[in-house]
């Protein structure tokens, strides 16, 4: 029997709640932790909606450095995003984005090139037409490649830092071309006689069209998205261009760049790919880890506990996936000396797990970590987003996030084990940039390259 | 940058076009710099900050013909000569080259005024 009294309760808390259907950001049950993947119009699209206010768009396209048949160009086509189109100038573009408070960024990974918009929900028609005439009707004008693109490239090759020199230098040695392309050519590399307006309006050509692109939706609802993604309708097909679509290979080695300022000194080993998310290789990702994740304690991973000892050294471990192959590399940042002392300290905690002396709680801690970087990561913008583009273009299907937690959560200390002991006996890629006098050989490390 | 002209309403009249373009023809060739082997759009004074931008956007080939006409031309005013004949320029060579980046140089600067004047009208 129902009391009077909760029913008289419950009618006048929906009669102070005037719009109770209408719910707040905060009060939304549980957000899809995952990117559905959809085509419509023969365009790709990953989309997630957690009925926030604010949507994220992103064209993620098959142009990262990996692809670009010419060095140079990826980072070409970046700067000519939101440029003079046949339709508008950039400066409108920018001004119209202001007025609505969007916000308009490209970015690129060695995958992928990204055209991203966040926004105000009620702008999508705006936006998906912004970027779909952004991808099809830009003119690679030469004034601007004169006057724009070409004095920003040299900008940013100014504030390429040694440890994005040496994460390049590593990636050369393990895939060579390819995936072993620098993601941001320095200021010595001679790029002068590929880059130009043309080659870049020929890259685009290839790059941009329907099999090649995917657009990432986070935040807007299906119905709006069926209908605005019809915009990109005026996409090609297909094109007569050429990408550099080579498989990777991994090969091993290592690259001694002299460098004043900043030492970087980055291990890596064959990772996970995207196609084949080893649960191990993230488990150690988060053991080997490197920033604490509390105040004042080293915390329990082993490679802040390696750098405990080497004040002025800075030891992250990160897994870098791609479609068909990964890197996993610890890289060390910081001063001469203390570079040198930490990587040896680095290479002795990744034995002492092939050895098998990680205490239990500590494979727990990993394994929590791995948990809450992959579901944090998902959440947040960044690399959920280009994560989902990524794996669409390469013909997968995005991160199915509850099914990798439960990967995750069987890795046990046996398994970990074998895993670090198949990186060790491998062939390792090493790289040292910075006084090469002092930072040590991987010889000397007892690494086979 | 070019005074102000009735190209614009004259070539849209196509009678008065007619009637105008052999008094046009006439008046351009006794302006007499196309015996100097110049071109129209050569005589554009530089001293503005519009058309140094637009130069600055001639590519290599264009720009280095315009300092060679140039060159030739008051090599030529200073021995008081003009070119043999045949060396003239063409009517037909006589085309516009800086004239269009002038005009789509004034038409970012009027963009980007506009634009700075905006006045918002919220639909909401």
């Amino acid at each position: 029997m129902i009391s009077r009294s909760a029913l008289t309760r419950g009618s006048q808390l929906a009669l102070r709640r005037p719009n109770a259907a209408q719910r707040g950001f905060a009060a939304v049950a549980s957000p899809k932790a995952s990117y559905e993947p959809t085509d419509i119009a023969g365009v790709k699209v990953a989309s997630r909606d957690d009925n926030g206010p604010v949507t994220r768009l992103a064209v993620v396209a098959k142009a990262g450095t990996r692809y670009e048949p010419l060095p140079g160009l990826t980072v070409g086509l970046e700067e000519f995003a939101f440029k003079n189109t046949q339709k508008r100038s950039a400066l409108r573009i920018t001004r119209e984005a202001e007025l609505l408070g969007g916000q308009l960024t490209s970015y690129h990974t060695r995958e992928a090139l990204v055209l991203q918009a966040n926004f105000l929900r009620e702008d999508l028609p705006y936006f998906a037409e912004l970027l779909a005439e952004v991808i099809s009707q830009t003119r690679y004008t030469t004034f601007e490649f004169n006057e724009e693109v070409e004095q920003l490239i040299h900008l940013k090759q100014k504030r390429i830092s040694a440890a994005s020199i040496a994460l390049d230098a590593a990636h050369s040695v393990a895939f060579h071309t390819g995936l072993g392309a620098p993601l941001y050519p320095t200021a010595d590399t001679p790029v002068a006689s590929y880059l130009n307006e043309h080659s870049v309006a020929a890259f685009a050509e290839a790059a941009y069209t329907k099999p090649n692109i995917a657009v990432v939706a986070d935040g807007a609802s299906q119905a709006g998205l069926a209908k605005w993604i019809e915009l990109f309708k005026d996409v090609p097909t297909s094109s007569q261009g050429q990408l550099n679509t080579a498989s990777a290979k991994y090969y091993g080695g290592e690259q001694r760049v002299a460098k004043t300022g900043t030492n970087s000194y980055v291990v890596a080993f064959p990772g996970a790919s995207l196609k084949d998310p080893k649960p191990e290789t993230a488990v150690l990702v988060g053991l080997l880890g490197g920033a604490s994740s509390i105040k004042w304690s080293p915390g329990f991973t082993l490679l802040s506990k390696a750098t405990a000892a080497a004040p002025g050294a800075v030891a992250q471990a990160t897994n870098y996936a791609y479609s068909d192959a990964g890197l996993f590399t610890i890289q060390v940042t910081g001063s001469a000396g203390a570079v040198r002392k930490a990587t040896e300290e680095a290479v002795k905690s990744l034995k002492s797990v092939v050895e098998g002396s990680v205490a239990k709680e500590d494979l727990v801690k990993a394994i929590a970590k791995a948990k809450f970087d992959l579901l944090s990561g998902s959440e947040t913008s960044g690399t959920g987003l280009v994560h989902a583009g990524a794996n669409l273009i390469a013909g997968g299907s995005p991160l199915k996030v509850a099914e990798t937690v439960k990967a995750l959560e069987s890795v046990t200390a046996d398994s970990l084990k074998a895993a670090a002991k198949a990186l060790l006996e491998g062939k390792a890629s090493v790289a040292a940039v910075g006084d090469l006098h002092v930072l040590p050989f991987a010889e000397d490390l007892g690494l086979k390259v | 940058m070019s005074a102000p002209h009735f190209a614009g309403f004259i070539r849209a009249r196509p009678w008065l076009h007619r009637l105008v373009q052999p008094v046009a023809n006439w008046y351009a060739n006794a302006a007499a710099y196309r015996q100097l082997g110049l071109r129209a759009d050569d005589l554009i004074s530089e001293e503005d900050e519009t058309v140094l931008k637009a130069l600055k956007r001639l590519d290599e080939k264009t720009s280095y013909d315009r300092v060679y006409r140039m060159r030739r031309a008051t090599q030529l005013s200073l021995q008081q000569k003009i070119l043999p004949k045949a060396e003239w320029t063409k009517p037909e060579e006589d085309t516009p080259y800086l004239e269009p980046l002038i005009a789509e140089i004034i038409a970012e600067q009027k963009e980007r005024a506009a634009l700075d004047n905006l006045e918002i009208i919220k639909s909401h």
